[in-house]
């Protein structure tokens, strides 16, 4: 006998501007098993909420149906005013008369007429709506960071500080990312490892954080409060509980000429090596790729020298596995490199290199310590020609978005070139400047009064090898699109910011959603930025999309707060919409007759088997039972079972058939 | 506004929550206009649509269906939409080797990103089954008992 | 003695209990139980039987007589190891059998489902042109012909379900149709309910069917609906790529699937 409330919201002027809400209300009024129908201007609001709750009481309705915007937005605020007024949530449902009705069509009868339909629909599911129960489940408070660049490391901390386990996994020999490649950052020119390798050491001495470098993730399954993980420890061919660090092995290695990657592919290293001096953990791996012993069978020196016998040839990758309940992704970004350039020479040019091989060049610890020198020959270059926007907001390249951070960069690697070659020439080709942080503007202000630097609007069409020279040709549109030729002795591309290699794998290993260009991506953009759609899997950093430093560690935090939120909780409490199988008396038990198709076909491996036994413990028939902690409520197994033995609570038959069936007989 | 006899097809929509659902919702925040003839049923995946509610839509006076989801590798219960795709190859071909108007039923794939998709979608799907006019074979044949239809010579 | 008889007495004697075979009947041949060392003489083998075995296997009622030995022809035993890999059927609790060369040969033991799929991988399905002229006919229609055939088809259907008791592969102990709520398949003999009832019946078989044609000899009105199922099963194996009728342990057509299934038909 049901007894339902319809209420129906104006939503101010987005709904009623173009459905009639009160005759919505009047005509769902008048079908059986309605009592009390009526519409409000804003049904959110607490007046709004009030109506609802005092109608629940005075006429101790069964159910609610609040015709109003997407489901998606308000649900949760109207099934906790059900609750709060005695009346069980999930007895609560939601029509779409804004999004899905009154923002896609004009004004006219035909538009209320399908308003009409959509409410008598949900009125017709309630009908058979059972009350359900939140399901408790309980929550281990260890978080998985993966990554370990600025926004893992920032991420790690705050979570660590918190007081709960963390685990950090990278997938290179040291943690830093791309920040301990940079020179110096804008807008500060703050030392780059100067600021960051304390956060680094800070990382390694913590008591909460365990770190894994040289590993990766391998598998995750199970759901928020209970992933199961597995990460590969990659073989390192050195025993870090013996090694010391020394860095004997490096300097004996023979094998001294691999580009290394750190510097951008401008320097080399050694196939037995330490990322960079800084290094955290700074303990050696071997680079199985390059090492003589690996390849070739010979060599072996290194274990030679070691003094105190560290290096462990052979080992396997090692899998461990861990129960953490959160996991934060910050996998970090890529750039471009110059091949991916026709016009400027597909990479073939030495002079012609990218942002971040700049950045190895100005930094004092890379390849040629901080002098800014030609690749091809060492020279100190006269004149410099920056290239901004290459590939970024270019539709015919794929790329149509902004990379954020190049126009930045770019009127920074600028002014370092200038406080360091005094005599120097420097220009810089722009579409736009995009200087919108925190004194960003007055730094690019800086470059063009202070230090000298030539900004000319206009794209760069080629950029060709003459004499020794690089001729750079571009146009000048303040100029009226005048060509302009410029000899320069080095070109600098701001490449476009891209997705890690890999990050589609690991997005399907982790079941998270990403854009088509393989950033992951947030639950929302605008409300919900470090989440994904996969509970209790949060992002940060410039594997969402390109960001700066301060936008990365503001984002970083704001995922380590929701995680520490998240843990902050006893149990998790769960939306029961799940599976269940039906259980009946004797002698039928259950009308599953144990087929397990669905167990097949469930992504979660969330059915079991249960075998009904009699007393004497002999076993009479095997059926099927889903475990509540893990179906996160898709409903394929329901679709699949042929003697429909399994239901999904929620979303059950007898609810999806009766709203069918009205919207087809409205 | 219907004012003259121009037929207006009834066509419903069995979408998943976490993209089609949310590409319309996407439509209706950007504000593009479609079509009012179709009506979306929610489901939390397409894994979960049953076939059986196909030919119920049909039975109950739909002239044309929609059925949309996540695009294969971006289900949000990573696989349903792959189960479904299975269903939906296997049941197509048997709706035509019975002889039931396959180019009535449209699947589709929208994500959550697609809200000028899903206009389109509609868009076409109604002018397509304006086309193909309302489907009357199968009604006729539904409502054996209550037209009283077997008693019409055929 | 033939050999089915030798065999038989030999099985009764140790721990079988009874043994499932056919015997001659008025016409052609009918299941048979045998109890007794004496009975067995009366069992044939019938490669062409239209009763499959596999049927019986299922019920409670003969589960509960313990180990059973079963001379089964191909067909049976196509029934059998779909059952075992859906969990119906304890391969332990059979003592399995075939004759070869259709009955003239020796006998050969089965016991596990790979036994059985190792044996059948070479033998084709059964009446495969049985349907041919059907198929072609149906074929050449357009949509529409073909929908005016199936709905004068189905309004010769009286719901009698036999085609359900018939199918071994039908074992469901509460059918959709019985616990009917909410209302999948009208319960009422008009064309429509009927046509899906056969819907739904094909769709639970596909990836199962094994193509014994049990269906088509049990409908009293003589309903194409063996062509139906034989159909999907061909056209779907193809699709999907796996053997007709050759039982998959990890999962059938429908609750596994490809990367790559075909797509065409989706915007």
């Amino acid at each position: 006998m049901s007894k339902i409330g319809v209420f129906i919201c104006h939503c101010g002027e987005n709904i009623s501007a173009t459905v009639d809400c009160q005759k919505v209300a009047e005509e769902v009024g008048k079908v059986e098993g309605v009592e009390f129908a009526t519409d409000y201007k804003y049904m959110c609001s607490d007046p709004g909420q009030n109506l609802i709750k005092q109608a629940i009481k005075e006429h101790h309705l069964t159910g609610v149906v609040v015709g109003s915007c997407s489901p998606r937005m308000h649900e949760p605020t109207f099934r906790k005013t059900c609750a709060s007024a005695g009346l069980n949530p999930f007895m609560c449902e939601v029509a779409n008369l804004r999004e899905q009705c009154s923002w896609v069509h004009e004004k006219g009868e035909s538009t209320t007429e399908k308003a009409i339909s959509l409410v008598k629909m949900l009125v017709e599911k309630v009908k058979k709506d059972q009350p359900l129960q939140s399901i408790e489940v309980p929550i281990t408070k260890k978080a998985l960071v993966i990554g370990g660049g600025i926004a893992g490391i920032q991420a790690a901390l705050d979570i660590a500080n918190c007081g709960h386990q963390v685990i950090l996994v990278e997938k290179e020999p040291s943690i830093g990312g791309h920040m301990s490649q940079l020179s110096e950052t804008f807008p500060t020119l703050d030392c780059s490892q100067c600021i960051l390798t304390p956060r680094m050491v800070e990382v390694a001495q913590h008591p909460n954080i365990t770190l894994y470098t040289y590993a990766e993730l391998e598998k995750v399954e199970g759901s928020i409060g209970n992933f199961d993980v597995t990460i590969r420890l990659k073989a390192k061919s050195v025993d870090f509980s013996k090694c010391t660090g020394c860095g004997t092995c490096q300097q004996k290695c023979p094998q001294k000429k691999i580009p290394s990657e750190f510097n951008a592919g401008l320097g080399t290293r050694t196939a037995i090596y330490v990322p960079f001096p800084q290094a955290v953990p700074n303990k050696p791996v071997i680079d199985k790729e390059h090492c003589n012993y690996y390849q070739k069978g010979k060599c072996k020196l290194c274990s030679k020298v070691c003094p105190v016998g560290a290096i462990e040839y052979d080992k396997p990758d090692e899998f461990i596995k861990e129960n953490v309940g959160a996991i934060v992704v910050t996998t970090g970004f890529n750039v471009l490199n110059t091949d991916f350039f026709p016009e400027y020479g597909y990479g073939k040019y030495k002079d012609v290199i990218n942002g971040l091989q700049f950045e190895r060049l100005a930094s004092a610890s890379g390849p040629t310590l901080g002098e800014i020198r030609r690749p091809s020959d060492g020279a100190i270059p006269k004149k410099i020609v920056f290239i901004a926007c290459c590939g970024s907001r270019d539709p015919a390249k794929g790329i149509p978005y902004c990379s954020k951070i190049c126009c930045m960069y770019t009127a920074k690697h600028a002014m370092l070139y200038q406080h360091k070659v005094h005599d120097g020439e420097s220009y810089i080709f722009y579409m736009d400047v995009r200087a919108t942080g925190k004194n960003y503007e007055e730094f690019v202000r800086r470059a063009i009064e202070e230090d000298g630097v030539k900004y000319v609007r206009g794209r760069v069409a080629r950029v060709y090898e003459k004499n020794g020279k690089l001729i750079v040709k571009g146009a000048d549109t303040l100029l009226g699109g005048q060509p302009v030729e410029i000899e320069a002795d080095m070109v600098v591309l701001a490449t476009a910011g891209v997705s890690n290699p890999g990050a589609e794998q690991l997005a399907q290993k982790m079941h998270i959603s990403y854009d088509p260009y393989y950033f992951f991506s947030e639950a929302h953009p605008k409300l919900r930025p470090v989440e994904t759609n996969t509970a209790g899997i949060f992002l940060a950093g410039a594997c969402q999309s390109p960001k700066d430093i301060p936008d990365t560690v503001s984002m970083a935090s704001g995922a380590a707060a929701k995680v520490a939120a998240l843990f902050s909780q006893k149990n998790l409490v769960r939306e029961p919409v799940i599976a269940v199988v039906n259980r009946c008396a004797p002698p039928v038990f259950s009308t599953c007759v144990g087929c397990f198709m669905c167990e097949t076909a469930c992504p979660y491996h969330a059915i079991e088997r249960e075998d009904i036994k009699d007393r004497k413990g002999n076993v009479i028939k095997t059926v099927a039972k889903v475990n509540p902690g893990l179906c996160q409520g898709c409903g394929t197994c329901v679709a699949f079972c042929r003697s429909k033995s399994i239901d999904i609570q929620g979303f059950s038959n007898e609810e999806m058939y009766s709203e069918v069936v009205s919207l087809l007989n409205s | 506004m219907d004012n003259n006899n121009e037929f207006e097809p009834k066509i419903v929509a069995f979408v998943c929550n976490w993209c089609t659902y949310a590409g319309a919702d996407l439509t209706g925040t950007s504000r593009i206009k479609y079509a009012t003839n179709v009506k979306i049923v929610r489901f939390p995946c397409t894994g979960r649509i049953d076939f059986m509610l196909l030919l119920k839509a049909f039975a109950g006076g739909a002239d044309g269906i929609i059925i949309s989801g996540c695009h294969p590798n971006d289900c949000h219960y990573t696989s349903g939409n792959f189960h479904a795709r299975r269903r939906w190859i296997t049941f197509r071909h048997m709706l035509e080797i019975l002889g039931v108007d396959v180019r009535r039923i449209c699947f589709t794939w929208v994500s959550a990103a697609e809200g000028a998709k899903w206009a389109d979608v509609v868009n076409d799907n109604v002018a397509n089954i304006r086309k193909l006019g309302p489907y009357k074979e199968y009604t006729k044949v539904a409502q054996y008992f209550e037209k009283e239809a077997y008693n019409e010579q055929d | 003695m033939s050999k089915i008889e030798e065999k038989a007495v030999q099985m009764l004697g140790g721990d079988v209990k009874t043994v499932l075979g056919y015997e001659k009947g008025s016409k052609g041949t009918r299941p048979f139980f045998c109890h007794t060392t004496e009975d067995a003489a009366k069992l044939v083998y019938d490669e062409n039987a239209s009763t499959n075995l596999a049927a019986y296997l299922v019920k409670q009622e003969i589960k509960d007589e313990g180990k059973i030995g079963v001379c089964a022809n191909t067909i049976t035993l196509r029934a059998i190891a779909q059952l075992a890999s859906e969990n119906q059927i304890d391969m332990n609790s059979l003592a399995l059998f075939t004759v070869l060369d259709e009955g003239k040969g020796d006998v050969k033991d089965f016991a596990s489902v790979d036994d059985i799929n190792a044996y059948l991988a070479d033998k084709p399905l059964p009446d495969s042109e049985k349907y041919d002229n059907l198929d072609k006919k149906l074929e050449a229609m357009t949509s529409e012909e073909r929908w005016t055939f199936w709905v004068n088809e189905f309004s010769r259907c009286i719901k009698c379900y036999a085609c359900r008791a018939a199918c071994p592969l039908c074992y469901c102990t509460r059918c959709i149709t019985d616990v009917n709520r909410p209302q999948w398949i009208n319960p009422w003999p008009s064309p429509m309910a009927n046509m899906e009832w056969q819907v739904n019946r094909v769709m639970h078989m596909t990836g199962r069917c094994i193509g014994c044609g049990a269906c088509q000899n049990a409908c009293p009105v003589g309903i194409p609906i063996g062509y139906l199922s034989r159909k999907m099963l061909v056209d779907m194996s193809k699709e999907f790529g796996y053997i007709p009728g050759q039982a998959m342990k990890d999962g059938n057509s429908l609750s596994t699937f490809k990367p790559d299934d075909q797509e065409n038909f989706i915007h």
